[in-house]
């Protein structure tokens, strides 16, 4: 399988009477990337606002984050999702990069939502701060969910979807500036130099604990809630096979854009050939019930084992519960004779002096760890909010609260937030780019 | 000007040796012993203004009475940071540092700083609660010793950066932070380099290390229970409503066995709970839901167990440390043990 991701930078991002890429500048038509964006019906009010590394904003609820892109030769950037279904991986996808679509509530939040700041103390929380973003902000009629604590945010994230695949649109005819080619030979065809290297296998545990529809990461548009663990190339993560949930306390959450661009997948492709063999990905899932834990241990380990694996990483999209998968598994490799690193977050309380996560297994002797979710943040005022900031106190996110007694309200009257990292928008980027990691005081 | 006080045994305060281990706590204005050299590393902003020392079994033996007096001598003073030791290799000395600056901590709410080598049992027993520096083994490393929680003890006080207790040098208290690394290193080349040390056999260092696990295998089966002795144990703070041995209500070091030969069941009003970490209530009115004599006379009656034990076994279990619940439990089982009992039952809370 080979893949070829054509790179357009975009430097600057405008809004103009043609959507269009030229020499670094990415223009959009409002109103027609707003009829995309309606396409739906139950979007009932949208509005699209450019945002920068260094503008003075502050976005919450956010909801999703996506990189638009484009399919050379037809079909969806999501198969299953946003079009019908296809093989991705496989031909030349074209990306408009530094830049993504961020999706976010015109007022309601919930659980899973997060909160970007632009610039300032707070943009070292996420990634998203480095980006030139298309933010577009909406409210839908979704009535069953506007109260809930957790949202499926369906109308707003395929919408986001959709307003992607538009302004990706725009390269569909231009040269990329670079193409980044991703290619794995058949693990049984490889040459005898790579057969020589220790192989690894990425085992990758997307969050799919909810029972119900509609909140889980989905493959190929199917519920991963509803599969055990399979076999898959590392490109079709990359092109679109996976997209992100809407479920997970947001800071432990992947994005989609995470997926597209899933750093551990890339940064294993510049080792394959030089120190390892890079077999693939080992699509596995997070469970609620035991059984299906050791279930899902139990079929990575038969998958590495017979791919014939020396080494395999395993990183979780979640923690608490999900922890126990993620040890779990660990644990299942280690015991067939798999050298495993895991790749996690953890839980350690504002006062940082919990158990880091909900089971430890001596076994797990490798772990590169990116955060606590519980950390608290205080941040000063921001000139201008995107979406509602009474969202972070009032709807429930994971990482803000209405009142408590002795921090009062998440959100001040001065505009000014405390907050757990917990509702930082993909804050600990277990997908492979967070430089924070974890230390004992 | 900052203000900064300490804590030195008798040998330390040059009160002398052993002999005068019991020697009363008192308080000096101005420089003993170490102190000078701890004044000297704390540089012009900080001074050392009093010097406390205690006999170390006069802190062992009578801490209750020791710590009200010390921190007697404390109500009307003004500092912002205290210190103890650095105490070596000296167990009982080390301990002493631990209670008192515990106590001093949480009374003032101070920083409190002390310095211990990893042999000494005062680490086990008290880094979790406050900053124990890793010292050396004798009072040769003293100006080592003192210069370290010194340097740190400024940087407390001016608000500056604090990095890892591996970086500082003082023993992990179990609270972990997150940090941004300085050079940023992603996570992606992190676990490369993890990976690769772990498939070539070379060491790695985890950023998650797992605490060593201490499983006691299952003991095998009695064969007839009708002939064995069994005993009853437990954590949950059941003692005579006098305490008479002071086990303390959380962070246990002392335990207790009473005689219950003469009992059916442990009345409420003559039993009582001493543990901090729940509701009493229902165990003050009726102390067998926690040691369930009751029931156990029961069976011996019905023949069911041979007898049971003439004492029942008591601790605290709330916040105390696994070292000092695995030496008291040693303690208890050489006991049962010389008494011929077969089995304990252990009840929690």
């Amino acid at each position: 399988m080979k893949l070829e991701i054509g790179n357009f930078y975009v430097k600057d991002i405008v809004f103009g009477d043609k959507t269009a890429y030229e020499n670094g500048v990415l223009t959009i038509n409002k109103e027609e990337a707003l009829a995309v964006v309606k396409e739906d019906e139950h979007i009932i009010e949208a509005d699209l606002v450019i945002v920068k590394p260094g503008d003075k904003v502050r976005l919450v609820p956010v909801k999703e984050a996506i990189e638009p892109r484009h399919r050379v030769g037809g079909g969806p950037v999501f198969p299953g999702v946003t079009g019908e279904l296809m093989q991705s991986g496989n031909g030349r996808t074209l990306a408009l990069k530094d830049c993504s679509v961020l999706v976010v509530g015109k007022h309601w939040g919930g659980f899973q939502d997060g909160l970007i700041d632009m610039s300032g103390e707070g943009a070292k929380y996420t990634y998203f701060s480095q980006l030139k973003n298309i933010v577009l902000v909406g409210d839908t009629d979704e009535e069953f969910e506007k109260h809930e604590q957790q949202k499926k945010n369906h109308a707003l994230r395929w919408a986001g979807m959709r307003l992607a695949e538009y302004i990706g649109s725009c390269v569909a005819e231009l040269e990329p500036e670079e193409i980044e080619t991703y290619e794995l030979e058949p693990i049984t065809k490889r040459s005898k130099e790579i057969n020589d290297l220790p192989s690894t296998v990425l085992v990758l545990q997307p969050q799919s604990q909810m029972e119900e529809m509609g909140y889980n990461d989905l493959v190929y548009g199917w519920d991963c809630n509803h599969m055990v663990p399979t076999f898959m190339h590392p490109n079709e993560v990359l092109d679109g096979a996976m997209i992100s949930g809407s479920f997970m306390p947001c800071s432990s959450k992947w994005s989609t854009y995470d997926f597209q661009n899933y750093p551990m997948i890339k940064r294993l492709y510049k080792e394959h050939g030089k120190t390892i063999n890079f077999l693939g990905v080992i699509m596995s899932n997070l469970n609620v019930a035991l059984e299906q834990k050791e279930r899902a241990a139990q079929f990575v380990a038969q998958i590495a084992k017979s791919l014939g694996a020396d080494s395999a990483i395993v990183a979780e999209e979640g923690y608490g519960n999900p922890d126990a998968d993620f040890i779990a598994c660990i644990v299942a490799l280690e015991d067939a004779g798999i050298k495993t690193v895991g790749l996690t977050n953890e839980c350690t309380g504002r006062d940082g002096a919990s158990q880091p996560l909900v089971t430890l297994d001596p076994k797990a002797n490798a772990i590169v760890s990116c955060g606590n979710v519980s950390e608290l943040i205080k941040l000063p005022p921001m000139e201008t909010v995107i979406g509602e900031l009474q969202a972070l106190a009032r709807d429930g996110l994971s990482g803000g609260w209405a009142d408590d007694e002795i921090l009062g309200p998440s959100v001040k009257e001065d505009g000014s937030i405390i907050m757990e990292n917990n509702a930082m928008f993909c804050g600990d980027q277990v997908a492979g780019w967070s430089t924070k990691t974890m230390v004992e005081y | 000007m900052k203000k900064a006080i300490l804590y030195l045994n008798q040998f330390f305060g040059q009160i002398g040796g052993e002999d005068v281990a019991d020697y009363a706590p008192e308080i000096r204005e101005g420089l003993v012993g170490p102190a000078m050299a701890l004044d000297k590393a704390l540089g012009d902003d900080v001074k050392v203004t009093h010097t406390i020392i205690c006999g170390d079994n006069f802190m062992g033996s009578r801490k209750d009475e020791a710590v009200e007096t010390i921190l007697g001598f404390l109500n009307d003073l003004e500092f912002d940071i205290f210190f103890a030791g650095p105490a070596f290799r000296a167990g009982r000395y080390g301990a002493a540092c631990g209670h008192i600056c515990k106590a001093v901590k949480e009374k003032f709410g101070v920083p409190v700083i002390t310095s211990m080598n990893d042999e000494n049992p005062g680490v086990e027993m008290f880094s979790k609660e406050m900053y124990i520096f890793k010292g050396g083994k004798s009072a040769a490393a003293m100006r080592k010793d003192t210069k370290a929680m010194a340097d740190f003890a400024k940087k407390l006080l001016n608000g500056e950066e604090l990095l890892s207790a591996a970086e500082e040098g003082y023993y992990g208290r179990g609270i972990r932070h997150q940090k941004w690394l300085n050079p940023p290193v992603p996570a992606t080349d992190r676990v490369i380099d993890m990976l690769l040390k772990k498939i070539n056999g070379e060491e790695f260092v985890s950023e998650l290390p797992i605490p060593e696990l201490d499983l006691v295998p299952i003991a095998s089966a009695i064969k007839d229970l009708s002939k064995a002795k069994i005993a009853l144990a437990t954590t949950g703070g059941i003692v005579p409503v006098d305490n008479p041995d002071r086990i303390q209500s959380a962070s246990a070091t002392r335990w207790g066995k009473y005689n219950i030969s003469n009992l059916d069941h442990l009345p409420g009003g003559v039993y009582k709970t001493i543990h901090a970490g729940f509701d009493p209530a229902a165990a003050d009115a009726n102390p067998d839901v926690i040691v369930p004599l009751d029931a156990l006379r029961t069976y011996e009656k019905e023949g069911r167990i041979g007898s049971v034990h003439d004492y029942f076994y008591t601790t605290v279990g709330t916040g105390t440390t696994q070292g000092e619940a695995a030496r008291m439990g040693r303690e208890m089982v050489e006991d049962m043990k010389s008494a011929g009992v077969d089995a304990v039952i252990l009840t929690s809370t």
